[in-house]
């Protein structure tokens, strides 16, 4: 069963995951089952809205590259909404930012979701 | 002392079995013993002749024999059973509880429970942080219908037995970690003439982490620094640990450039523990301690304190992560060390709070910074950002300080 703090819900038929406002060490195992629930949904776009979230640690960061390597394996891609300076700020250090397509806003990862795989997102 | 739960029977009796498997006073014991004492108790509630816990070997997908009552003889012998396969088997696969009127061969897998004459059975899965973990079955050696109520009883019972022996795997995952991570810190820093080191490594309030610092010197003098975080934390992650570590040591050897020392060790870990990901500082300082070539793998630059300035967080590009995706070359820059100089490295857990930006973190940090002895810095920097409650993540922090007369030799 998914962890409470994180949401799956399928929206124009790609399914997001919502983070809580802190992604770490303790919840970590949550977010991965989350990501793996909806990576079952079928293969293709996965976003990740981190709108919510104010603090991730490299637990979290460890569970959402699991994740990109296995959408990119399987011909899908994970995509990041990342509005809050907290959090990208965190992967701009790790230099993931260049690794996983970020959005500013839900509605631009589902934007980009829809163009199908393709030249990455902005970030 | 405890009753059989009967679903035609009073009330009262249902509720004393289930009381006699949620007792506070079980709480007291250690894990191992609560264990054996709920395998009795879930016998008498049930009156059933055999009560078995087995745990899955997750390496081996086999399931375990560990702790029984009145079916000792299967912990003795080591009774495996793969997932999938035969009554324990199957309850561990389907995450679902399994009742058996009728025990035969055809049914069960275990030799011992049919040599034994066991009539009837019913299991349910143990379950821990979302994954089966093992099976509690009960048996009896008489013909019996277990009802639902009597697997929400077994459910209860195999809930508390779950976390028992996920205490007793974590506290025994602790142990090691803690052991392995002792072992692989430096047990002395290296003495170089015209430097001051010191160091602190403190683990969380959740146990050891993947956190961690290496100092070595190379043959040509070079004096070399590392400082990473693996993700993760416990047993596994201080494995990983121990393997970059010495993996990074032997590329040192082989190579003076640091980007290229990084991105064998990126390489090695993608091929070897294609699951692991670290961030890595690695950074070596001239024979004369005048200069440092660095490079980031993931990992926050160093603060220095220049002697005269306020410290400021140095500006030095980042590369990627350890163990996510072949890397474009990464970026090597060469930083000025002047005598008086003071390096600070550290690990996230330092800086890193709730709800606050990481550049507040940064900040207090090069507050807290001043050109001091190497020791005294790390005193003050823990004395600042740490104070006196317990850090939830792990820390490293390693200080490096030219000396204020040291001349060096132009090398």
């Amino acid at each position: 069963m998914p962890d409470a703090g994180f949401s799956v819900e399928v929206i124009r038929g790609v399914p997001v995951v919502a983070t809580p406002e802190d992604v770490d060490i303790t919840n970590a195992a949550g977010l991965r089952v989350a990501l793996l629930q909806s990576a079952a949904l079928g293969p293709g776009t996965l976003v990740v809205d981190m709108t919510r979230t104010l603090f991730c640690d490299t637990a979290g960061l460890h569970a959402l590259v699991g994740a990109h390597k296995r959408a990119q394996a399987q011909g899908g891609r994970l995509l990041l909404v990342l509005p809050g300076a907290t959090v990208l700020r965190i992967f701009s250090i790790t230099g993931l930012d260049g690794v996983i397509p970020n959005f500013p806003s839900l509605e631009e990862a589902l934007a980009a979701g829809a163009a199908g795989p393709g030249p990455t997102g902005p970030g | 002392m405890t009753a059989r739960i009967d679903p035609a029977g009073p009330i009262e009796d249902q509720l004393r079995a289930i009381q006699s498997i949620t007792d506070a006073a079980l709480s007291r014991l250690d894990d191992r013993q609560l264990l054996a004492e709920l395998l009795e108790r879930t016998r008498d509630a049930l009156q059933t002749d055999t009560a078995a816990v087995l745990l899955l070997d997750f390496a081996s997908g086999q399931l375990i024999a560990t702790a029984a009552a009145g079916l000792e003889e299967e912990v003795n012998q080591g009774v495996r059973i793969p997932v999938g396969r035969g009554f324990a088997g199957r309850i561990a696969a389907g995450h679902q509880p399994v009742i058996l009127d009728h025990v035969d061969h055809t049914t069960v897998l275990n030799p011992i429970l049919l040599a034994k004459g066991i009539q009837s059975m019913m299991g349910v899965p143990m379950v821990a942080g979302g994954r089966v973990i093992g099976v509690l079955h009960v048996g009896s050696l008489t013909s019996r219908r277990f009802t639902g109520r009597e697997v929400e009883l077994l459910q209860l019972a195999a809930d508390r037995a779950a976390a028992a022996v996920q205490s007793m795997a974590l506290q025994a995952d602790r142990q090691a970690a803690a052991a392995l991570q002792r072992s692989l810190m430096p047990t002395a820093l290296p003495a170089v003439p015209g430097a001051e080191l010191a160091a602190r490594y403190i683990p969380g309030s959740g146990g050891v982490g993947g956190d961690w610092y290496d100092v070595f010197t190379l043959p040509t003098g070079e004096l070399c620094v590392v400082i990473g975080d693996v993700a993760g934390s416990g047993l596994p992650a201080a494995v990983i640990m121990g393997r970059m570590r010495s993996a990074l040591r032997a590329y040192a050897l082989e190579t003076r450039d640091p980007a290229e020392v990084l991105s064998r060790l990126d390489r090695k870990m993608q091929h070897f523990e294609a699951d692991a990901m670290a961030t890595v500082l690695y950074a070596v300082i001239g024979p004369g301690l005048d200069r440092m070539d660095i490079c980031l793998a993931g990992h926050f630059p160093p603060v220095i304190a220049y002697p005269g300035r306020p410290a400021e967080l140095a500006s030095v590009p980042v590369g990627l992560i350890i163990g996510v995706a072949d890397p474009a070359p990464r970026p090597v820059t060469t930083l000025p060390i002047p005598p008086g100089a003071l390096l600070c490295f550290y690990t996230d857990g330092l800086i890193e709070r709730r709800g606050e930006l990481i550049d507040d973190g940064l900040a207090r940090l090069c507050r807290a910074l001043t050109p001091q002895p190497a020791d005294d810095a790390c005193a003050t920097v823990m004395q600042a950002l740490v104070g006196g409650g317990p850090a939830r993540d792990d820390i490293a922090l390693l200080m490096v300080r030219r000396q204020p007369g040291h001349l060096g030799n132009g090398g």
